[in-house]
């Protein structure tokens, strides 16, 4: 087939899901009354319209009118850009596009530790099969899909931040926050990223550097903990299914080393499925995102949306939730083109 | 009392047998069924463990008009063994409840998850072509959500449309779920379909009906076993999981999620008021390692049997 | 089988081999002795599970757990010297795989990784086992580039030179690891590469794969059965060995490939001169290719003799039963009659004594002894060994 075939072939089937995924989103805003619904439009404050007003606003983004009007109406709101406003947090658009970097920090710490340590995990796990190194690996993998992400934050937040004092919730201690306001108006200070660490490295602020990293060691300690955990026992079986096969044998009797069939032959079989399953856990990192930024008080886009919940406040819930399926159908798609170029036996048909 | 057992079920007698034997010589296994087992009894006895306060639904949790309607919580004591809770509830009941709420939630979702997905998944795996990829479709959408995302979403909405909390979230988990198993079904019925006893009975005679659940079907029991099992502790881990945002149980309810989210006000103390959320989060834990561990278990057992076959 | 005769490559003495399973203790070898001469085809015959693929595996000290060499000597004679290849340890195994012994497998595209190009993986054991030759003839090269060359590129050449100097003196010298991790430099590596590929490509022409120069590149999954396969002996073939062992590699092949290859291999052994062991379960194939066959059954060596006399005398029970159930027309279907004993509760004494019609009292209470019952013709069974 080629890759290229492959690869449009994806993309063909991607569009369903994409208008689905939409579709869906749209469906289940129908679920809520006009009253309400009516804020997936607005791009002031609800609460300080009349009901007059707000009844003219029902009429003009037409949720009087058939469904099918409905859908396009919004769909076009969207795609202008107007995502609503919050009765609790203001301008949907705003805010997403605001406390997204803090977010993105997060991940991009947390990303490359799962994908290493899961894989360095499980292939020495599968390695040194029924040796402590397994076991141990094999426990706490268990461990880690057994308990729940808020119980092992709210466990660390009790111990290191509330108890021990090593550091605090949310991203800077409340001195250095409160500084930085003075720093931006001296002009000492940049935003060129809006992630702490980044911008205090580029900076040249050591304090806030160390500062910003000291708040997202628990939070991360917390996403790496859980996500890998399923990462490695994935590695670990794949691993194992590798290495029972027989060019392993063949690659030995040609007079390798184990250690050299196990990383140049075995590894590189084992690692196919495996990187796409670690793509798909990263883009399905939202989920965990929503509740440990909760646990830690952290301001990025997990803790808007879980607040948002809690106060039944739609029109950001939706746009998380159409935000975080379009990551991760882009993440599915990327790994599926990297699967594809791995492996020789679909990149050549 | 010896009672002959009938030829036909000889090699069932004998399957059930092998696996009993292989499950007995992995310890790990054995600590699985004996978790469970713990939280079955448990939540048998729930009534005899925790007495409910007559009147009160016994679903929430009472407090103790003894140490007044303080916020703040109280020590383990003879009295509340675990300790108390926001506003003086016991965490104690709450957990012995918690975990007949648990298996109540767990039944309630996997019942209807199993189902549709039996269904829906025999249909699209036996017929295939265009209702095979429309049914791909949905559950492609669906699965585009990451998890709870998407559960959220379906409370928050549907709570605006006058739900109850706890009803939105089981219909929420419902909806979510159905798709893993379609997929898994689908998968099976493909597996099994081009093998040569389908295409003997197709050749005598049997409708698709007969054929899919009286031949397919069987072969799939094992796959269902095994992540029903696995999924019993990710349900519970997900209600959990809203409980703690505060959108599963409503407040004082038994749910250990909800405990937690109780017991949040005070991880500020730090360890000062740790049976707050350490008993329920230790619940959860225990509950949903069991039926890891157990799921677990019995795919080391029934996988080669299953490849065998 | 007392005689020490030096134009024997290896000689396997009362090998034990147990595999531990959940089902309890297969014992899979009970006591095999052969031996392998100098430049003949020697092939093993028997039924699936007879211990055959075990025994070569064994031979080159690659079973895998759960299966356990309890007992036995596999001497093996080269350069002169007699060694026991059960006592080398793994890194002198590893010099042996591949360069003394090597083996080509059943399934040509399952020995091969699918995520590698088989010129990758013929290449791999130049790199093995023949680097030096390969550095050599790149310093050759080298020296007369520097000879004709000009300015830059004569100074690079020179550059290269000394680090291939340096790789042959010392592998691991510091100076050449690094080399080879830095990015532009670690160019000097190409000229080994193309070198590799070169013998690689001619390798594969003589072994009679067409447009070798494309086939190098392809992937295993990309080759028909045949061809695999080919490339799968050019793998062993890399570093001329002393013993090739074929487990069974013409049995997934079309017929018309399997006299195809079979036609090669008798080519080669003679163009090579290495002695091939031949595992196969097809007594037509033995009779085509063999110098010399031993029987096996249900983990004993039965029969030894040279492949004449096997068919025109075959003495052991077995080996007549085998060989009366080829189907001939005219003749009616028969078989040896029973199973195959069980290997983890083998019956006491001959393992073959259930099915036997000459079975006598002592077969049920001593295993036969492998005897010489005629000139280089080895039997185990009590019929010939006078009850002793």
């Amino acid at each position: 087939m080629g890759l290229r075939e492959y690869i449009i072939r994806r993309l063909i089937l991607l569009i369903p899901v994409a208008l689905g995924v939409i579709v869906l989103i749209f469906a289940l805003l129908q679920v809520v009354p006009p009253t309400r619904r009516v804020f997936v439009f607005l791009s002031g404050n609800p609460r300080e319209l009349n009901p007059e007003v707000l009844k003219s606003y029902i009429h003009m983004y037409g949720l009087d009118q058939p469904v099918w009007v409905q859908f396009a109406v919004w769909l076009n709101q969207l795609l202008h850009g107007n995502l609503g406003f919050s009765e609790i947090t203001g301008p949907v658009l705003e805010n997403l596009l605001r406390r997204a970097p803090a977010t993105i920090e997060i991940v991009i710490y947390s990303a490359p530790l799962i994908i290493l340590i899961g894989i360095w995990a499980g292939v020495n796990a599968a390695v040194k099969r029924d040796k402590p190194f397994d076991h141990v690996s094999r426990v706490l993998s268990v461990l880690g899909t057994s308990m729940p992400s808020f119980f092992f934050g709210i466990a660390l937040s009790a111990i290191f931040i509330a108890t021990l004092k090593w550091t605090g919730t949310g991203r800077l201690s409340p001195n250095l926050d409160s500084h930085l306001t003075t720093l931006r108006g001296l002009g000492q200070w940049h935003d060129y990223t809006n992630m702490v660490t980044i911008d205090a490295l580029l900076n040249g602020r050591l304090d806030y550097f160390i500062d910003g990293l000291k708040h997202l060691v628990l939070p991360v300690t917390v996403l790496v903990f859980i996500n890998t955990a399923t990462l490695v026992r994935v590695a670990r079986s794949s691993m194992l299914e590798a290495l029972s096969k027989t060019y392993i044998i063949a690659a030995r009797a040609k007079g390798l080393s184990q250690k050299e069939v196990v990383y140049k032959h075995a590894r590189r079989n084992a690692l196919i499925p495996v990187v796409t399953l670690a793509g798909l856990i990263v883009g399905g990192m939202m989920t965990g995102l929503v509740i440990t930024e909760t646990v830690f008080q952290f301001p990025g886009l997990g803790s808007w949306a879980a607040y948002a919940a809690q106060r039944f406040d739609v029109p950001v819930v939706a746009a998380y939730a159409l935000f975080s399926a379009i990551v991760f159908v882009l993440a599915n798609l990327i790994v599926d083109i990297l699967y594809a170029y791995i492996d020789p036996r679909i990149r050549l048909g | 009392m010896k009672f002959k057992v009938p030829e036909r079920l000889q090699p069932t007698i004998r399957e059930i047998k092998f696996i009993l034997r292989r499950i007995k010589d992995t310890p790990l296994s054995l600590f699985g069924i004996a978790i469970v087992m713990f939280f079955v009894v448990i939540a048998a006895f729930a009534p005899l463990l925790a007495p409910p306060v007559p009147g009160l639904n016994p679903y929430l949790i009472p407090s103790d008009p003894a140490l007044g309607f303080r916020v703040e919580p109280s020590p383990p004591s003879p009295k509340h063994p675990f300790g108390t809770t926001l506003l003086q509830r016991d965490i104690y009941y709450g957990c012995i409840w918690g975990t007949r709420w648990a298996f109540q939630v767990a039944l309630e979702v996997i019942i209807p998850i199993v189902a549709i997905g039996v269904v829906l998944g025999l249909i699209a795996g036996y017929y295939g072509g265009v209702i095979d990829e429309i049914l791909m479709r949905f559950t492609d959408i669906i699965l585009a959500f990451p998890g709870l995302i998407l559960a959220m979403c379906l409370v928050t909405v549907l709570t605006q449309a006058n739900w109850t909390t706890i009803d939105s979230v089981l219909l929420s988990i419902v909806l979510i779920g159905w798709p893993g198993y379609t997929r898994l079904i689908r998968g099976e019925t493909l597996r099994v379909r081009n093998e040569d006893y389908i295409e003997a009975a197709r050749a005598s005679g049997a409708s698709d009906l007969r054929i899919m659940f009286r031949h397919i079907l069987p072969n799939t029991i094992y796959s269902i076993i095994i992540v029903a099992s696995l999924d019993f502790g990710g349900i519970v881990l997900t209600t959990a999981a809203l409980s703690f945002l505060g959108l599963g149980a409503p407040t004082g309810w038994a749910d250990w999620g909800r405990l937690i989210y109780d017991g949040m006000s005070f991880v500020s103390g730090g360890l000062r008021w740790w049976w707050s959320w350490v008993y329920p989060g230790v619940f959860i834990s225990l509950f949903v390692l069991g039926w890891s561990l157990l799921g677990d278990a019995l795919r080391d057992v029934l996988d080669p049997l299953y490849r065998r076959k | 089988m007392e005689k020490a005769v030096s134009d024997e490559i290896i000689r396997v003495e009362d090998l034990y081999l147990n595999f531990y399973t959940y089902e309890g203790v297969v014992k899979a070898l009970d006591g095999v002795s052969l031996d392998i001469k100098r430049g003949e085809i020697l092939g093993v015959v028997g039924e699936t599970g007879c211990g055959k693929s075990v025994t070569s595996l064994s031979i080159l000290k690659i079973v895998v757990p759960p299966g356990k060499i309890e007992g036995g000597r596999i001497k093996f004679n080269v350069k002169g010297k007699t060694y026991n290849i059960l006592e080398f340890n793994e890194p002198t195994m590893s010099r042996v795989r591949g360069r003394y012994i090597s083996m080509v497998f059943q399934e040509p595209r399952a020995a091969l990784n699918p995520v590698y190009s088989v010129g990758d993986q013929i290449g791999e054991v130049f790199y093995l086992h023949r680097k030096e030759e390969i550095i050599k003839a790149v310093i050759e090269q080298l020296k007369r580039e520097i000879e004709t060359a000009k300015g830059f590129r004569k100074r690079v050449s020179r550059l290269y030179l000394s680090l291939y100097e340096g790789m042959l003196k010392n592998p691991k010298s510091l100076r050449v690891r690094l080399a080879s991790k830095v990015p532009i430099v670690r160019r000097f590596r190409n000229l080994m590469k193309k070198e590799v590929r070169k013998r690689t490509v001619e390798l594969l022409r003589t072994l009679r794969i067409p447009d070798p120069e494309r086939v190098v590149d392809m992937y295993p999954h990309e080759l028909s059965g045949g061809m695999a396969q080919r490339c799968v002996i050019a793998m062993a073939l890399v570093a001329n060995p002393i013993l090739l062992i074929a487990d069974e590699p013409t049995t997934n092949l079309d017929v018309t490939v399997q006299a195809q290859i079979l036609v090669l291999i008798r080519e080669l052994q003679k163009k090579f001169g290495s002695t091939i062991l031949y595992i196969t379960h097809d007594l037509g194939v033995v009779a085509e290719l063999c110098d010399r066959v031993a029987v096996m059954y249900a983990g004993n060596v039965v029969e030894i003799a040279d492949v004449m006399t096997l068919f025109k005398e075959p003495l052991h029970p077995y080996t007549q039963g085998l060989l009366e159930s080829i189907p001939r027309p005219g003749k009616p279907f028969t078989s040896i009659p029973g199973v195959v004993p069980s290997l983890i509760n083998p019956p006491p004494g001959c393992r073959f004594n259930e099915r036997c019609k000459y079975a006598m009292d002592i077969c049920w209470k001593q295993k036969p002894p492998l005897v010489e019952a005629d000139k280089e013709h080895y039997v185990a069974c009590h019929l010939y060994s006078g009850g002793k």
